[in-house]
């Protein structure tokens, strides 16, 4: 970024590790002042909701099955912050632990979704004819069931469990991936540097590796983000009508749906931990939506 | 056309008997010998006889080959003759029949709410892109897309029943017990009608005929009346029907918080009680409801879309 254009570049080439840090931080600054202000804020939001879940078996004031009969149902105080459930279990402690079950299934199923999903639009696009054909009339079927009842129809089988959860929201979750992917890969199929690649005489899989994909994955990050919020609440949803995440384990969802009868005397039990699911999904659509949508600087730094 | 038609008929038989067969090895796939469970279901909580389970297994035809026992079920749920449930003994036919109409009448009463304010706001906010009421507007509807509805509901349940006493906290009689649900229901499919009519009023907003309109001195409130919304409304049209399919059985989180007595009651309190005749029948109704209404919003929309019409790819 020198003014002067003929200065020797030698000392960068040199001393890679100095030139490298300053651009990168320097390229994820550019890159975050280039998308709209709630990518920013999502990714804020989101980074500390994340690490907090992390952190939080160390950080926690109480254990968060530890029962006190005596202090149930009890408001804020010095010793509980938010006070206690109807179990004089600490809030704060159940809050704080009680998103990383769900928070996990929910980022493994929107994970497996989106792989799945990308690469069989990718290469039915790819490779069209018979198999195009099967894999976007599967995606047709599959799209419309709701996927609610295709997770409670498995728990009905196989239990509840982690496993059946993910595999359940997975089976539903991967068509609209593969459907947008199906889409991107068409269009980026028919630019020119994919017919130069061809003539060049590039494999599929190579062709599908290093120019399809790469090209396909900003809208796909973007609709993967907007997908997760809405993965977590229907986990979420799962673990409220008691087939998701089971009680010995803290989960907000859980938490809402033990303390919904004492929701007149104790208010912030119902809404400490609605918030907590409702800011993490938000967090997420946020970033989705900033990912998405040109920012007002986009303009500005681009030109 | 015929050939597209005639293809999505045989997808939704294939579907409908793929769907079929799933349901009907839910016994069979759950472990344990189901004869052993009716009869165990029978008995309460009493040791069983083997031998009443193997009367059991030859009076109930059970002891036949699968295949045989797949068609004669499937010939009686093609006549809406499930079985009896395991735990109102009342036939399952005419249980999911009613739980449908009531989960269609709430479907409907979001859909309806939904539709009433997103397809204004879309349009007000696509004439007037970037402005207070499409920032307002944008921000607002796609914060709904986050809010769980079973946090919704209680605090609904908390602010107009308890405190207000205005709205019946639960249950399913009259006007009033449909009001709280069909709102809570309504936020989400509020946010993505309230997008898509948006978008699709941006494009239609450029397009040829409205400049031409324009040009014939219609003023834009106008314009947008007698041309803009008949074409803009026809992706939320399809959207529209997508989300009926979803809610006809996915509202299961609001059926249960407010007692209603739909489908996706049904289906949860079969999962419950491991009631397994109801949970075939309603499992197969809704997904066959499901991919049969999606089947009919593709072909309206190809009905609708003369462009769609002619080339179609998708």
């Amino acid at each position: 970024m020198s003014i002067n254009h003929l200065a020797p570049s030698a000392p960068t080439i040199l001393d890679p590790a100095r030139s490298t840090d300053p651009s990168t931080v320097a390229q994820a600054i550019r890159f975050i002042r280039q998308r709209h202000w709630s990518f920013a804020v999502g990714s804020l939001l989101f980074l500390t909701i994340a690490v907090l879940l992390i952190i939080s078996p160390w950080i926690i004031p109480h254990d968060p099955a530890a029962q006190s009969l005596v202090r149930r149902l009890a408001g804020p105080s010095a010793q509980h912050w938010l006070g206690t459930d109807h179990l004089g279990r600490d809030l704060l402690s159940r809050l704080l632990i009680g998103g990383r079950f769900s928070v996990a299934i929910a980022a493994v199923t929107l994970i497996l979704c989106a792989v799945i999903g990308t690469l069989l639009g990718v290469v039915s696009a790819r490779t069209g004819g018979l198999t195009d054909e099967i894999v976007m009339r599967v995606v047709d079927l599959l799209i419309s069931f709701p996927d609610v009842i295709v997770a409670i129809f498995m728990i009905a089988i196989f239990g509840p469990g982690y496993g059946t959860l993910i595999a359940s929201l997975t089976i539903v979750g991967w068509t609209p991936f593969a459907r947008m992917a199906r889409g991107l890969a068409l269009e980026i199929n028919s630019r020119e540097y994919i017919r130069a690649a061809e003539v060049l005489g590039c494999t599929k899989t190579f062709i599908i590796f290093r120019h399809v994909i790469p090209n396909a994955i900003r809208p796909i990050a973007a609709i993967s983000f907007l997908r997760f919020g809405h993965k977590l609440i229907t986990v979420g949803g799962l673990s409220f009508l008691g087939l998701g995440v089971q009680p010995p384990n803290a989960d907000w969802a859980l938490m809402l749906a033990e303390s919904q009868a004492y929701a007149e005397r104790a208010p912030l039990l119902v809404v400490a931990p609605g918030l907590a699911i409702f800011l993490t999904a938000l967090s997420v659509t946020w970033i989705g939506q900033g990912l998405e949508m040109k920012g007002r600087n986009a303009s500005k730094v681009t030109q | 056309m015929w050939m597209i038609a005639l293809q999505r008929f045989l997808i939704l038989c294939l579907t409908l008997v793929i769907i079929s067969l799933l349901a009907f090895l839910v016994p069979y796939m759950s472990g344990g010998d189901p004869v052993r469970t009716i009869v165990q279901s029978r008995v309460g909580d009493m040791a069983v006889d083997p031998a009443s389970v193997e009367a059991m297994r030859v009076q109930l035809g059970l002891d036949q080959p699968l295949s045989v026992q797949y068609l004669g079920w499937l010939w009686n749920a093609l006549h809406g003759d499930f079985g009896y449930s395991f735990v109102s003994r009342s036939p399952v036919g005419p249980e999911v029949a009613r739980a449908l109409v009531v989960s269609f009448t709430l479907a409907m009463s979001a859909l309806g709410i939904a539709l009433a304010v997103a397809l204004p706001l879309g349009t007000l906010s696509a004439m007037r892109p970037g402005k207070a009421v499409d920032t307002v507007a944008t921000f607002v509807t796609q914060t709904f897309v986050a809010v769980p509805e079973y946090w919704f509901a209680p605090m609904a349940v908390l602010v107009f029943s308890l405190y207000l006493g205005l709205l019946p906290s639960a249950g399913w009689e009259g006007p009033a017990s449909l009001v709280l649900p069909a709102v809570v229901l309504s936020l989400r499919p509020l946010a993505y009608f309230t997008r898509v009519s948006r978008a699709a009023m941006m494009d239609v907003l450029q397009a040829p005929y409205i400049t031409a309109a324009r040009s014939r001195g219609l003023n834009m409130n106008q314009t947008v009346v007698h041309h803009g919304i008949r074409n803009g409304a026809m992706p939320v049209v399809t959207l529209f029907a997508l989300w009926l399919a979803g809610l006809l059985g996915g509202s299961v989180v609001v059926e249960v918080i407010f007692a209603i007595p739909g489908m996706g009651r049904l289906i949860y309190e079969a999962v419950v009680n491991k009631d397994v005749p109801t949970l075939q029948g309603s499992f197969v109704c809704i997904v066959a409801l499901s991919v049969l209404i999606n089947t009919l919003a593709d072909a309206l929309y190809i009905l609708l879309n003369p462009a769609v019409r002619i080339r179609h790819v998708h």
